[in-house]
């Protein structure tokens, strides 16, 4: 026997001539490489001796990789979410006649949404804003204030006492105040499948976000009653 | 010829008795993974059992002047992990017991998993690793597992095969090597 390696397969073995034991050791003392080709063929015999246990192990691995998955997909959302940023500051007056938004409205907003400091803001991507946007979208606790605020002057009612929600009979939402305005200074919105996430600044340096399938005229009225 | 197949065994305990620590490190590499299997039935969890492992090999540095011989080096060694698991599964306070047991107060570098062994210890490259043993040439194979599944000395395999033992030797390390391509080619390079 020559090689290094086929020495070391005969002491992992047990096999190994006594002479030759402490020339291994040495070789093996220096070399990171021959540690891992060890800890290696343990691994691989472990996997074929010891079946049960390590595809135990294995399993919960791959548990944990679903975690990290869950992590990169986020990860990918918030890069998807910026992009959604962008996208959305460009809607146009079309784009409100097909919500049935008022002309009115639409006009706030779209001055709004499209002046040059949103579409800057925007290009300089708020991070943060970002990351809220995806727990309203992903974290279905995330929009469970506990405090809850009477619109009934606008028309709308708690419709679900343990879930906080509001409606109108036609429409309903969700809704928490921060106590931070992120920057904003304007009416930021998104839309995720058949919801609308609408963000509304207002006294206090606070923001309003409002999340379901309401029309933005209704939810700047909204955000106006909680200013009073 | 040897029949007891970790005949090499107790001629390195000697050598770590006498505080040969390139000795401690063969049996350590050799036996860490063994003991992190049987303390994940213990923890289910990945973090405590490479915790548990290093301090199973802590003890055994520590103590290996106490082994006699009795029984097998891994059997001694797993009843100190399983001591250890008892305690860790009894204590609430485990954490507080691991910082009290720093493995860097040893003289002695303890092996942690890198990141490539980790990966091996997946569902998909177990199935990998043993789907290429199985397409092994079938002298290599017939070497490799009657070795490492069935624990045979490789006097034993000899006479099974029909083969020197010169040749068993040859063709369990060829297998070895061949799967530690295949592992180095399709699995680690894939992460």
């Amino acid at each position: 026997m020559t090689n290094i390696n086929e020495k070391l397969s005969a002491l992992y073995d047990g096999e190994l001539e006594k002479n030759e034991i402490d020339n291994v050791l040495r070789e093996l003392e220096n070399s990171k490489e021959l540690k891992k080709t060890l800890s290696i063929y343990s691994l691989i015999g472990l996997s074929i001796r010891d079946k049960q246990n390590i595809t135990h192990i294995a399993s919960a691995n791959l548990r944990k990789d679903n975690k990290i998955f869950s992590k990169l997909w986020l990860s990918n959302a918030l890069t998807a979410a910026a992009s959604i940023l962008l996208t959305l500051f460009v809607v146009n007056y079309a784009d409100f006649s097909r919500m049935n938004i008022s002309t009115e409205s639409a006009n706030k907003i779209a001055s709004a949404v499209n002046s040059k400091e949103a579409k800057e803001v925007v290009a300089n991507s708020n991070e943060f804003l970002v990351d809220h946007i995806m727990n309203v979208i992903n974290d279905p606790a995330f929009m469970d204030t506990k405090n809850t605020i009477d619109l009934r002057n606008v028309g709308y009612n708690i419709s679900d006492k343990q879930n906080l929600g509001y409606s109108n009979g036609r429409e309903s939402f969700k809704l928490r105040i921060e106590n931070s305005d992120f920057g904003l200074n304007r009416i930021r919105y998104w839309r995720h499948g058949n919801k609308m996430i609408y963000l509304v600044p207002i006294s206090g340096g606070r923001v309003v976000t409002i999340y379901g399938n309401i029309s933005a005229s209704k939810a700047i009225q909204i955000a106006n009653s909680i200013k009073q | 010829m040897k029949k007891n197949s970790n005949n090499n065994d107790s001629e390195l305990i000697e050598k770590v008795k006498k505080g040969n620590k390139m000795a401690f490190n063969f049996l350590m590499n050799k036996y860490y993974s063994r003991v992190y299997a049987s303390l994940f039935s213990f923890t289910k969890s990945h973090e405590d059992s490479e915790d548990l492992t290093q301090m199973t090999f802590l003890k055994v540095w520590q103590q290996i002047t106490t082994f006699r011989g009795d029984s097998a080096f891994f059997t001694w060694v797993y009843r100190i992990a399983i001591n250890l698991a008892k305690n860790y599964v009894s204590s609430a306070n485990f954490k507080k017991q691991k910082i009290n047991t720093s493995i860097e107060e040893a003289d002695i570098e303890i092996k942690s998993f890198d990141d490539s062994e980790l990966s091996l210890i997946h569902e998909q490259s177990l199935h990998k690793i043993r789907n290429f043993i199985g397409s092994l040439p079938e002298s290599l194979r017939t070497a490799f597992t009657l070795r490492e599944q069935d624990g045979l000395s490789y006097e034993e395999i000899g006479k099974i095969t029909n083969t020197p033992i010169g040749t068993v030797r040859s063709r369990i390390y060829r297998a070895r090597e061949s799967i530690l391509d295949h592992i180095n080619q399709e699995i680690i390079k894939n992460d």
